[in-house]
């Protein structure tokens, strides 16, 4: 690939995001390869140095907004005539309920990731809390003189404290996981921003 | 490295890159290198993000025949990196303690 063709694939490859960006990025790269041949490298050579348009791409996007990436592709690519602002105004009651959804849908989608997390920390603190208060609770046994039954509690809150930092260890793993997992499929809706504004 | 751990970490050694003077894109990779490996991909957003926050200002001038951009480090910049240097005289000192913790344990 050479130089041309480089900085070519990467413009398609970043058609969707605001020009001012596009433009901003190829700059960026195409002096970063004149360098590298300034250098002493070969052409070849400093565009592989400078990485695959892949890499490149995803970079930016976990960068860019996804308000800045969908105002982009709402944004009409020329003024709107008066027949379409009639027609928008006209479809408003179409439009509008099909917005709205796909807002809540991504919203619940961030309710669901975060109760998820949230209710693994609450068993996790449910089993806190059984240990806490059999400890506690056997000293009105010993006071009683329920020796044995004193113990037996004792015991039982231990287990439950014992059980509460395995799963604690075990929560905190998932919930990192979930996390790289939504950081993912966010990116994954970002790019099919970008792919479908290339397919046209 | 934990992600967003470096990820601050690379915002303060790119203004530390151009904090004695101006410098371009490939010359902070340069100037970089010895200490931490950084590709051009990771350095553009972070030269983006930094401008954004106003840290830095680009300015394009003619070199041999064809433009380049330089980054200048602004008065914020500056204080960004000292109170980088005054975040991590606490993380050492956690440090320490934490070193001691396990020489302790030996």
């Amino acid at each position: 690939m050479n130089r041309q063709e480089f900085l070519a694939t990467l413009r398609k490859e970043l058609s969707g995001l605001p020009q001012e960006d596009i433009e901003r990025s190829i700059d960026f790269y195409s002096e970063m390869i004149d360098d590298r041949v300034e250098d002493g490298l070969t052409e070849e050579e400093a565009i592989a140095a400078v990485g695959s348009v892949d890499e490149i791409v995803n970079k930016i996007l976990s960068e860019i907004s996804l308000p800045k990436l969908l105002k982009e592709k709402v944004k009409p690519n020329h003024t709107l005539r008066v027949w379409e602002i009639i027609l928008l105004v006209l479809g408003f009651p179409v439009w509008m309920p099909l917005l709205l959804a796909a807002v809540i849908i991504v919203l619940a989608v961030y309710i669901v990731i975060w109760s998820v997390i949230i209710s693994l920390y609450a068993v996790d603190f449910a089993f806190v809390s059984c240990g806490v208060g059999g400890i506690l609770g056997s000293l009105t046994y010993f006071t009683l003189g329920n020796v044995a039954a004193g113990i037996l509690l004792i015991g039982v809150g231990l287990i439950s404290l014992g059980i509460s930092i395995l799963l604690f260890l075990g929560f905190n793993q998932i919930t990192r996981e979930i996390l790289l997992l939504s950081k993912r499929i966010l990116l994954s809706i970002k790019s099919c921003f970008i792919r479908k504004v290339d397919a046209k | 490295m934990d992600i967003q751990l470096k990820r601050g970490l690379l915002d303060v050694c790119v203004l530390a890159a151009i904090k004695n003077e101006d410098s371009y894109g490939y010359q902070i990779i340069k100037d970089m290198k010895p200490y931490v490996e950084i590709s051009e991909s990771t350095l553009y957003p972070i030269l983006r993000r930094l401008e954004t926050a106003e840290f830095l200002t680009v300015r394009t001038a003619e070199h041999s025949g064809r433009l380049r951009k330089y980054y200048h480090i602004t008065a914020l910049g500056l204080k960004r990196i000292e109170d980088f240097k005054k975040e991590w005289n606490e993380i050492m000192s956690i440090y320490k303690f934490i070193s001691r913790e396990e020489d302790g344990n030996e």
